[in-house]
């Protein structure tokens, strides 16, 4: 993190975005530098203009002419000179400043616990990262030198007319009130309009998504129509939210165009009238004339600005949103050396294996009076009262019906949830107590939602691997994972690129995928959550002795509906509502009778009736 | 298999003429053409006023005040006053007019390319990174707005006040009006060369811009898997290098991009200087009155202004064209799989399909993906494909249901062949129901009713019940009104197998498939399905895919996949006592189960 996302909570925007922008100071400062270089020019070069007529002209220096016009030129050259530094280096501020603000946001994000996504769509996410972010950077690198060009430029223009006539220049700054009200009023009217918009771009944004990502259901539902009849209507709403933020800028706008304007009426009739009461010279009227645009511009201007920065702020707001979003799932502070400490101490007192160190786990689960409830739905348990050891290099296999808990119990182990009751301990040290990139990096989870990246199918096995560059290892993990012969068959083996989301891989195939890549990170707890369930019985029957070949020391931890899967397990948990309802190995299970007999009787085929043709 | 674009490669760009991307943009101007007519002629009129402030001082300065006449400068005021109201009435009007202009020809073109994408094959949306084609629909569309809308009409106020301007200048005297212009092929040099380096660089911005948008969605969509390897460092470093690209190229297009304004600046700065000097040293034969050259350095500036808004807008245009370019790009994909001309819609069927010596291959030279399948189906009859993986049972469904053509032989339905019916009328027979179930958000019924939209919300519910999704559902917070999220990720995968269950059979199709669609459901519930399954299959054809043997015994058929081809086929006693390869499938997984049964 670049800036402690905590620090300005409650601090205006301004003050909030500027740490973000601090390294950057000194090209502010330059460039504010080279804004007032090129405010001068623009002020000395009409004056020019009049020493030429002045002098040249009126008076027939012609001798002075030529040198004149190349003082003209070059006072050009400088002016557009100072203009492109100043404006290349506020380019540069803003996109510095925008680089660590995303960096931030995009850090921010993966800190973020499960909890935080499920209620959070991606298409919202999304225009964090990108709309609103880019919002800011067009604050930062145009509206922020184009108001303060706007008010140099006003006040040194102010300033020279009270030198030329006062009661004008008065009368011309009479406007300022009404240009600070005016303003201020279409700030407070426009914030929530810019609000509804970048909302309404949100939602636009997430239908199209889904609609990207649900593409295969649309088609095999024939609901294009309906889809598009969705979509207009979210197309419809923003636009109206356009139109809204337009009316406002209907309400507005003229009033104050015409106070810019309204500057030449007073210049024109109170001028004029002070010149014929002899109160001011002609040559101050036409000196203030020429200067009117550096009034008036800014004030017709304003406006528009305002309305920028009013954007600026809606997508602050979207923004410090995200990064001061609380993730339930927290590193406690100083894991480390608690995790440290408690391994030692285990060690010394004898009941650890000396192989265990801070780093690595030997991956005992323990779990302990365990119940646990969803934090947005908390009076709906999700399990029940859990007690189960799984020791060290021992399998575990979890069997049960839909929606029993299976998943979230699973989660629990790599503590993307924390038990609401109870305490989830590995290898005797609760889980809340390791850094969380040790436990995670210790525990794979391969979950029924199989996510690859778009990159070759080599790239994601070893995604998660520390000897990422071995194709032999790849190959290896691959080939325990059964899926090496598929890989192979394929015209570009591992080179080949996968879709996101691994599309154009069958069911199956992505599952072993997942599997190979969850192996390659070698974890001493491997998880897998009905990881099998689209792979052949005969693949899987491949893996499983594979598997049980590859590594006795690794814990691992099978979530299945089909018996075969897990009947090797020494510990077998049959999930119910949330609740252990039988616990054994399968022969146990199988001579009690129970849940897990009938369920083996089913699968068998002994009940179906229909096996009569197969004589054994 | 298609090349696949991931998010670190640039995406091709062919077209190169990008007058033609103009021509096709004021394609969505014309609807709009009455309406930015009249916002151009308001916008004339105001400009005239701007011209017309200047001119009222000049009167008051040369006669008003030299003559104390406060009358004609109330006179003047009042007239300026006035032209004041007159104006802002313009500002009012405008304000709203470009923005309803802008705004319904974007809608025009997002509706335009969301309706097209939909009817795009499944490639399309395999091949590439969904961020990308995000990006398109909302963001790329968006950053025409302004060029469209404002842009347009005040260049169009530009290029009036530019002729009259020219006009004037030429009046007053023609000599120095040339001399004027003298500079001005320089500048069309200068617009030029900056409008090819420009092009350049912001096609290869809105390259990586494109492909940092498409890491960031895949990143966000990943980000569980992320999590759970504890890879978030490597992530991030990737991020940061994809955007350090970004910002760096966007520095070199900005570069480019602001020499604009200096050239045409200095430009005109020496024009002023050069007007300054020949009409004072009465160069080359230019004889002017001092009055008549203060003037003319007066619309000298006037000359250079809309000048640099036109070059302003040519940029913003240079900028646009490389998003047009993928716009269009977008909509020039032409699906692959569409309605013949004269294809008639599918008459109620009753369910036979034949597939006749099918032969499959993505692409014209590749490997043959089915092999000759030919079979013939009675309607109702339930048939089960099994074999390995990637034998090509899910080719054969596909086929089916016209998500591809085939490249040989024929598939028909009832007789019609697939190929000369309407899609929408052949799959809307079809239920099809496919490994990846697809969740979306909104409430539960409403995902149901995804299935008919028509349905009642009795309907809805007989059918969750059919499939055993009742009684999940009863028990979630709001029942069948429980909001849903995105991809339903707080609903676990059997229950989205349920749900999306429930959807095909509130569909009452004709032909139901079934792509391995109770894998993550529980033996339990699955048995229970099955008994309303059987119900329901009743009258239909179904053709399931499915890995459980449990599921497939009852079958009327079992053929038998390996490597494009039916190796066997037949009822499951039949194909038991054949002792082939379904045999040897199924003794392996009672092997699997029955070790030490302590039963037996």
């Amino acid at each position: 993190m670049y800036v402690d996302p905590t620090r300005n909570q409650n601090a205006g925007n301004l003050r909030w975005i500027l740490p973000y922008c601090k390294p950057d100071l000194p090209r502010v400062i330059g460039s504010v530098i080279l804004l007032f270089v090129n405010d001068a020019m623009a002020i000395a070069l009409p004056i020019l203009g009049g020493v030429i007529v002045d002098e040249v002209i009126t008076k027939r220096h012609l001798e002075l002419l030529t040198k004149l016009c190349v003082a003209m030129v070059l006072l050009t050259l400088v002016r557009v000179g100072s203009r492109y530094g100043y404006q290349m280096w506020m380019e540069r501020f803003g996109q510095n400043s925008i680089f660590r603000l995303v960096s931030d946001e995009y850090e921010k994000l993966h800190e973020l616990d499960f909890t935080y996504f499920n209620h959070t769509r991606n298409g919202d996410i999304m225009s964090r990262m990108t709309s609103d972010t880019d919002a800011i950077r067009h604050f930062l690198s145009w509206v922020s030198y184009q108001l303060a060009d706007c008010i140099v430029m006003f006040v040194a223009a102010l300033a020279a007319m009270f030198v030329l006539s006062w009661p004008l220049a008065l009368a011309l700054a009479c406007v300022t009130p009404i240009l600070f009200f005016l303003t201020r009023q279409l700030s407070t009217h426009a914030a929530p309009l810019f609000y509804a918009v970048r909302n309404s771009l949100a939602d636009l944004n997430s239908m199209v998504e889904e609609n990207i990502e649900g593409n295969r259901v649309v088609k095999a539902f024939v609901r294009e129509d309906y889809e598009t009849q969705k979509f207009d209507e979210r197309n419809d709403d923003y636009m109206q939210r356009n139109m809204d933020a337009a009316y406002n800028n209907r309400r507005f706008m003229p009033w104050l165009d015409g106070l810019g304007f309204s500057l030449q009426l007073i210049t024109l009739g109170f001028g004029g009238l002070l010149v014929i009461k002899g109160n001011m010279t002609l040559g101050a009227l036409v000196s203030f004339n020429s200067m009117l645009w550096m009034l008036d511009g800014p004030v017709r201007q304003s406006g528009w600005l305002i309305n920028d920065w009013q954007r600026f702020d809606a997508s602050c707001v979207k923004i410090r949103r995200l990064l001061t979003a609380t993730a339930r799932i927290q590193e406690k502070p100083d894991a480390k050396q608690t995790v440290a400490q408690a391994v030692d101490i285990r060690k010394r007192v004898g009941i650890a294996q000396p192989s265990t160190t801070p780093e690595r786990i030997s991956g005992e689960i323990r779990f302990d009076h365990v119940s646990f409830a969803f934090p947005d739905d908390p009076h709906t348990p999700i399990l029940k009262d859990l007690n189960f050891l799984v020791p060290a290099g021992t399998k575990l296999g979890i069997l049960g019906e839909t929606g029993s808990g299976k998943s979230t119990l699973v989660n629990l182990i790599a503590r993307f949830y924390d038990p609401t009751v109870g305490n989830v301990f590995i290898d005797g040290i609760d889980a809340r107590e390791w850094p969380l990139a040790t436990l995670r990096s210790q525990v794979s989870i391969v979950a029924q939602d199989t996510f690859l990246f778009s990159d070759t199918i080599g790239g994601n096995i070893s995604f998660g691997a520390t000897r990422r560059d071995d194709p032999e290892y790849i190959r290896k993990v691959s080939s325990v994972a059964g899926a090496d012969a598929f890989i192979r068959s394929m015209p570009q083996g591992y080179d080949t690129v996968v879709g996101e989301r691994g599309v154009g891989l069958s069911g199956g195939q992505k599952q072993r995928l997942s599997l190979a890549r969850a192996l390659a990170d070698d974890p001493p707890i491997l998880i897998m959550d009905d990881t099998t369930s689209a792979v052949d019985m005969e693949t899987e029957a491949g893996i499983q002795k594979q598997l049980s070949n590859l590594d006795a020391s690794k814990t691992i931890v099978t979530i299945a509906h089909r018996i075969s899967s897990i009947k090797d397990a020494n510990l077998i948990l049959v999930l119910e509502h949330g609740r252990i309802v039988e616990r054994g190995t399968h022969e146990d299970l199988v001579s009690a009778h129970g849940r897990y007999w009938s369920i083996y009787r089913k699968q068998l085929g002994l009940e179906a009736g229909k096996s009569q043709g197969f004589e054994k | 298999m298609a090349q696949r674009n991931t998010y670190k490669e640039d995406e091709e760009l062919e077209e190169k003429i990008n007058l033609h991307d103009i021509i096709r943009i004021a394609a969505y101007l014309k609807p709009y053409s009455g309406q930015v007519a009249r916002i151009v002629s308001v916008v004339v009129m105001m400009s005239c006023i701007n011209v017309a402030g200047p001119y009222l001082t000049k009167i008051m300065i040369d006669t008003a005040i030299p003559r104390k006449d406060i009358t004609l400068l109330a006179q003047l005021s009042g007239l300026l006053a006035v032209l004041i109201v007159l104006y802002e009435i313009g500002v009012r009007y405008r304000t709203v007019a470009i923005t309803r202009v802008g705004q319904s020809m974007l809608k025009d073109m997002r509706r335009d390319l969301f309706t097209h994408i939909q009817t795009l094959p499944f490639s399309y949306f395999d091949s590439r990174p969904h961020g990308k084609i995000l990006v398109r629909v909302v963001n790329y569309v968006n950053t025409l707005s302004d060029t469209l809308s404002s842009g347009l009409i005040n260049v169009i106020s530009d290029i009036f006040t530019f002729v009259v301007t020219l006009v004037v200048m030429f009046a007053i005297d023609w000599q120095l009006a040339l001399w004027s212009l003298i500079l001005f092929p320089l500048l069309v040099v200068w617009v030029r060369i900056l409008q090819i380096w420009q092009r350049r660089a912001y096609q290869v911005l809105s390259n990586k811009q494109s492909n940092l948008n498409a890491y960031i969605h895949e990143s966000i969509a990943g980000i569980k898997t992320t999590q759970t390897f504890a890879r978030e460092k490597k992530q991030f470093d990737t991020f940061q290098e994809q955007q350090g690209i970004v910002r760096s190229q966007w520095m070199k297009a900005v570069h480019i991009q602001s020499l604009m304004w200096p050239g045409v600046q200095t430009i005109s700065s020496i024009t002023i200087a050069f007007i300054y000097y020949v009409g004072i040293m009465q160069f080359g034969g230019v004889k002017v009155t001092t009055g008549v050259l203060i003037a003319f350095l007066g619309y000298a500036n006037n000359f250079w202004n809309p000048i640099i808004d036109i070059g302003n807008f040519y940029n913003q245009l240079i900028t646009c064209s490389a998003y047009l370019e993928r716009i269009f790009e977008t909509m020039d994909i032409k699906p692959s799989i569409t309605d013949r001309p004269n294809a008639a819609p599918l008459p109620p069927i009753r369910g036979r399909v034949d597939f006749n010596d099918v032969v499959f291959r993505y692409e014209p030279e590749g490997r043959n993906i089915l092999n000759l399948v030919d079979f013939h189906i009675e309607p109702g009859k339930t048939i089960a494909l099994v074999g390995p993986t990637g034998a090509g049972k899910t080719t054969i469904i596909n086929l089916l249901s016209r998500f591809y053509d085939v490249s040989e032989g024929s598939v028909t339905v009832d007789g019609y062949d697939v190929r000369e019916v309407t899609l929408a009328s052949l799959r809307r027979q079809m239920g099809v129901m496919l490994q990846d179930t697809f969740v979306f958000s909104g409430n539960v019924r409403e995902n149901i009713r995804y299935g008919r939209l028509e349905a009642t919300d009795q309907e809805v519910e007989n059918a969750a019940r059919a499939v055993h999704a009742d009684e999940f559902i009863r028990q979630m917070p709001e029942g069948y009104d429980t909001i849903v999220e995105e991809r339903g990720s707080t609903m676990s995968a059997g229950q989205r197998q349920l749900i999306s269950f429930a959807r095909v059979l509130l569909a009452d199709p004709r032909i139901l498939i079934l792509d391995e669609a109770t894998s993550n459901i529980d033996t339990r519930t699955e048995e229970a399905l099955q008994a309303g399954l059987n119900n329901l299959l009743k009258g239909r054809t179904s053709f399931i895919i499915a890995h459980r043997l449990s599921t497939i015994e009852n079958a009327d058929e079992i053929f038998y996949i390996d490597h494009g081809q039916i190796v066997e086929h037949g009822s499951h006693e039949k194909l038991l006592r054949q002792k082939g390869a379904y045999y040897r499938l199924y003794e392996s997984q009672y092997a699997m189960l029955k070790v030490e049964d302590p039963d037996r």
